[in-house]
């Protein structure tokens, strides 16, 4: 898996097309916005989308946690989409997840959409601090460097009079906000107003996500 | 039919009313009151202005009156359009109020308020006429059996719109459960005239079947605009003959100027605008203006207030729209039907030919005008191909069953195959569709406790809904037609009408835009609303529409080869187009009625390759992806290709060598999967797929999603699907819809399992003169086919690393 390089808070870190971001130094994997069992919350409103997020999404951390072998790992947030999402996790995937647990340590921070939601075993918490570096869902007032998720944020490229919009890990001095992990999940312009209040439109650093290479902007 | 023999319309209802008009009834009016009262369906071909919507209603009138006060719902009239239906409202009024018959009609379309639909329902007229959707919706009703159980007549009107698309296919289902309710009724269908009659009749009819016919021995008159202005090699825009067109306005009374795209429209319009020294009364008109603007312009139309109008397909159905002397067609016909039908417009005087004249805006358009005259002498029509009916469709339909009440699978399946579209429909196809509505359908059974329908324990055949509001999601979503997202245009307060979403996103703040016939500068964009000013710039874009193109007929195609290869006509063609035939002739060849010209020229140090099909933009589009991949195949290194009607043109790094070997029906079996994957066609289908089969909602005004928020969920719950249950049935829906609709894929197949014998190759050193239109649209067009996103990316990415003087390059 080919990662690109970016920088923050003078720490290296390498993000993944699969949209997980790689902590070097700290051998730590990064990932936000699961919502894990987002399907079976649509089905609940009779829209039947396909059912295999779940599988797709545990599927696509395991392959990354194969090979990276990180010490830890760090969900920002929006882990399951609503308190149906569990339905969907079935034994096997428990167990599964057990097994990567042995090895890794699993550091689930709660977003908005998981915030009431428990999972026996499964340690979580509001927000988590590192070094000079916060691990919180939304961003707060803080002097420290933050990583958040919640906007999954995706950028317009109009370009050779065409316009596309990918899916982006997005940050500014002081605050890095994480593309969705999810397999069904939207996302907002890194321009809209609910990112720019947060980042603003100045000095931001764009990396959108293609097939197999995250490129820059 | 013996015509001479006692008329017994003379005995109708109506007779004195016709009396009074000194109107005689018609040959075929007469035949169809025979043929329906002896128990047949019957299908009815004529022209405009030959008493069609009268001829449906004898039968139904006369038995109505036979029958007194007849209580109830007696026959049900199908109008493709809203404004038709209220038309229709209006003609019926005059007889049956002037007679004073005892007969209630009324219609019913998404116009008629709540209060009025509630009354219909408990109390129906004995003549409703209403549209396609709103009759999927009465079907819905749990008191569908009750309302149509004496339903004597339906009448489809401009059936030849209802042969095959999606509405049709939804339309013949409905026909069926009415049948099943009510099984006396007869069937009556109303047809402009078609070249498969047949076709249509068997779409239709199911008892004693006829076909009642009136051909206009009194054709019309149609010629080419003589124009002293050179016509130009390539293009769509008639600019250079916008004088003449001018004059041509100036000398009727009341022109309509139809062209095929909305752009072409509101460019026209502008051009008109600008040359309109006498200040004649010029409007606009089109599907994306606002309703309100429209209807002003057909009033202005009726009334006799305006002088000309510039429209699309728009103003192509409907009543007398006053009195039109002539039309103006700019822009090839593309086909025989749709020329007449527009020609019909004007002059609704069955004696006096329709007058018409047709403006090429090319030199192959030339041609093609040429030949569309030839065949109208000949009163060759276009077919209309009937396709199976789509998947989707019978998804919402069963949906629509469940609303209604519990059904039973079995009778359910045998119904849907009555219908002609779906007589070929597999029950295990249609099990999976009895699931799609269920759960979804997947192999996965995750949403078991979430169904909509499930089955009675006593009976496993018997299906219920398993909430009556499910019934309001269903009456949100019925209908086939899905529109692209659009937006809104407001001036100040008014708003003007819609415009695709895709458009507005590539404008930035003060980019002016034509819309509505004026100018306008973009300022924002907000809620699904964009908000302009007027705008004083000279430079401005046209918004473009997708959809808008219309493929050259398989008629009309051979037509113009036809008479492309009839050079005996040469010298009455204007010079230009006779010198340019005359050197193709000498530099190259000019094809024979059935050969394939191939040729090959070298050019800016790549190898040209040009194939004269006539196969129609979209079969000639498909072709040229299924070439680049046959030539990468044999390392020829294509770099690019574009396709109009006539001809597709392929430039590549290497010269090819054996077009012969690659062009058949081997390239189209061993490629077309890959292609319709590549370019999206199936993924951007499948939307429309999910939203007809009710898996996800449709985007409704008011609601936060933006369009293009949906459209993309959609493309994700594609890919998911594709990934994990590739036969799924909408996939395998989206696919077969791809396969009918947007590629022509029995057309691109019936060339090429003949085409390798019929090649004429002809290796040349520069552009031959008939190469060089499609070889100036290579300039038009960008070369976006091939670039997906990640070129875009990539290419992007390369471009900034460029400027940063970062990127080698070799």
């Amino acid at each position: 898996m080919y990662y690109q390089l970016i920088n923050f808070g003078n720490e290296e870190f390498h993000a993944y097309p699969n949209k997980s971001l790689y902590w070097k130094r700290l051998n730590t994997l990064i990932v936000s916005d699961l919502h894990i069992g987002k399907s079976i919350s649509y089905a609940k409103n009779k829209q039947f989308l396909p059912p295999y997020d779940t599988k797709e999404i545990l599927n696509k951390i395991f392959v990354s946690l194969d090979k990276i072998k990180p010490s830890n790992l760090i969900i920002v947030g929006d882990l399951l989409h609503d308190v149906f999402s569990t339905l969907s996790i079935k034994d096997q995937d428990y167990k599964n997840l057990s097994q990567y647990m042995k090895n890794t340590d699993f550091i689930w921070i709660k977003g908005n959409h998981d915030k009431n939601i428990q999972i026996e075993g499964f340690k979580n918490f509001t927000n988590y601090k590192i070094e000079k570096f916060l691990f919180t869902h939304i961003p707060i007032e803080t002097p420290l460097f933050q990583i958040c998720g919640h906007y999954h944020p995706k950028v317009k490229i109009v370009h050779r009079g065409k316009t596309i919009f990918k899916t982006s890990f997005v940050h500014n001095e002081k605050i890095f906000i994480l593309p969705s992990f999810g397999i069904l999940t939207g996302g907002l312009d890194v321009r809209s107003k609910q990112i720019s209040d947060v980042l603003g439109k100045n000095n931001l650093s764009i990396y959108p996500v293609g097939q197999d290479k995250v490129y820059k902007l | 039919m013996n015509i001479n023999k006692s008329n017994p319309l003379l005995l109708h209802p109506l007779n004195k009313w016709m009396k009074k008009k000194k109107w005689s009834w018609f040959p075929h009016q007469i035949e169809t009151f025979h043929h329906v009262r002896t128990g047949s369906d019957v299908v009815v071909f004529a022209p405009t202005g030959a008493g069609k919507t009268l001829t449906g209603f004898i039968n139904p009138i006369d038995d109505l009156i036979k029958l007194k006060k007849f209580k109830g719902l007696h026959t049900l009239y199908i109008s493709p359009l809203k404004s038709l239906a209220n038309d229709i409202v209006r003609n019926l009024e005059k007889p049956i109020k002037e007679l004073d018959l005892n007969i209630s009609f009324q219609v019913r379309t998404g116009d008629t308020t709540p209060y009025k639909k509630q009354k219909q329902k408990q109390k129906p007229p004995n003549i409703l006429i209403t549209t396609p959707e709103s009759l999927a919706l009465l079907n819905s009703y749990e008191n569908a059996k009750e309302f149509f159980h004496n339903l004597k007549y339906i009448i489809i009107d401009e059936i030849h719109t209802f042969l095959d698309n999606k509405r049709a296919d939804l339309l013949s289902l409905n026909i069926e459960r009415l049948q099943t309710f009510s099984p006396n009724l007869q069937r009556i269908g109303l047809s402009a005239t078609l070249k498969n009659k047949q076709d249509a009749k068997k779409w239709l009819c199911r008892k004693k079947p006829k076909i009642v016919s009136y051909e206009n021995s009194v054709l019309p008159k149609i010629k080419i605009l003589e124009s002293k202005e050179r016509i130009p090699w390539s293009g769509h825009m008639a600019t250079y003959s916008i004088n003449e067109i001018y004059k041509e306005i100036m000398k009727s009374k009341l022109t309509i100027i139809f062209v095929n795209t909305r752009a072409q429209a509101e460019y026209m319009f502008k051009n008109l605008w600008l040359i309109n020294k006498k200040k004649l009364k010029i409007a606009v008109h089109h599907g994306s203006l606002e309703k309100n603007l429209r209807l002003k312009v057909e009033n202005n139309l009726s009334k006799g207030l305006v002088d000309c109008v510039v429209a699309t397909s728009s103003l192509e159905l409907g009543l007398d729209y006053g009195d039109v002397e002539k039309i103006i067609q700019v822009g090839a016909p593309k086909g025989i039907n749709r020329l007449l039908q527009r020609v019909g417009r004007s002059n609704h005087n069955l004696n006096t030919p329709s007058k018409a004249i047709l403006v090429p805006t090319n030199r192959f358009e030339f041609i093609e005008a040429k030949a569309a005259i030839e065949e109208i002498k000949k009163n060759n029509l276009d077919k209309i191909d009937l396709k199976e009916g789509s998947f989707d469709v019978v998804a919402q339909h069963i949906f629509a069953t469940a609303c209604a009440g519990q059904f039973d699978i079995n009778d359910l399946y045998k119904e849907i195959i009555k219908a002609y579209p779906y007589k070929k429909l597999k029950l295990n196809d249609f099990k999976q569709l009895i699931n799609l509505i269920q759960d979804g359908g997947y192999v996965l059974k995750n949403y078991d406790q979430f169904k909509r329908i499930f089955q009675l324990r006593e009976n496993k055949n018997i299906y219920k809904l398993v909430n009556k509001r499910e019934t309001r999601k269903y009456r949100m979503n019925v209908g086939t037609i899905i529109e692209n997202p659009m937006l809104k245009i407001k001036l100040g307060t008014k708003t003007l009408g819609n415009i695709e979403e895709v458009f507005i996103q590539n404008l930035s703040q003060g980019d002016s835009f034509i819309f509505a016939g004026q100018v306008l500068e973009f300022q924002s964009m907000k809620n699904n609303l964009v908000q302009v000013k007027r705008s004083k710039s000279l430079i401005s874009k046209i918004p473009s529409y997708s959809g808008g193109r219309m493929p050259l007929s398989t008629n009309l195609a051979n037509s113009v080869r036809a008479l492309l290869a009839k050079s005996n006509m040469w010298d009455s063609y204007p010079e230009q187009i006779t010198e340019w035939l005359k050197r193709q002739k000498n530099i190259s060849k000019i094809p024979k009625k059935d050969e394939y010209l191939v040729e090959q020229f070298p050019r800016k140090k790549n190898f040209y390759t040009v194939i004269y099909t006539f196969a129609g933009w979209h079969a000639n589009q498909t072709l040229g992806f299924l070439l680049l991949r046959g030539f990468k195949e044999f390392n020829y290194k294509p770099l690019g290709f574009v396709a109009n009607d006539y001809a597709i043109v392929l430039w590549s790094l290497k010269e090819v060598k054996e077009i012969k070997t690659i062009l058949n029906l081997g390239l189209l079996d061993k490629h077309l999967d890959n292609y319709l994957e590549e370019t999206s066609i199936v993924k951007r289908l499948f939307r429309d797929n999910a939203i007809i089969s009710c898996l996800i909602e449709r985007r409704l005004p008011g609601m936060e999603k933006t369009g293009k928020q949906v459209l993309f969920s959609s493309d994700l719950i594609y890919t998911v699907l594709k990934k994990n249950e590739p036969d799924h049935i909408l996939l395998k829906s989206s696919y077969e819809d791809a396969k009918k609709n947007m590629i022509d894929y029995d057309r691109l197949r019936e060339i090429l399992k003949k085409i390798d014998k019929k090649i004429i190759l002809k290796k040349l050193t520069s552009i031959s003169p008939l190469a060089v239109p499609i070889i100036l649209e290579i300039n038009r067009e960008n070369l976006s086919k091939k670039e997906t996103d990640e070129y875009i990316l990539e290419d992007l990415e390369n471009e900034i690393l460029k400027e940063a003087n970062v990127l080698s390059i070799n």
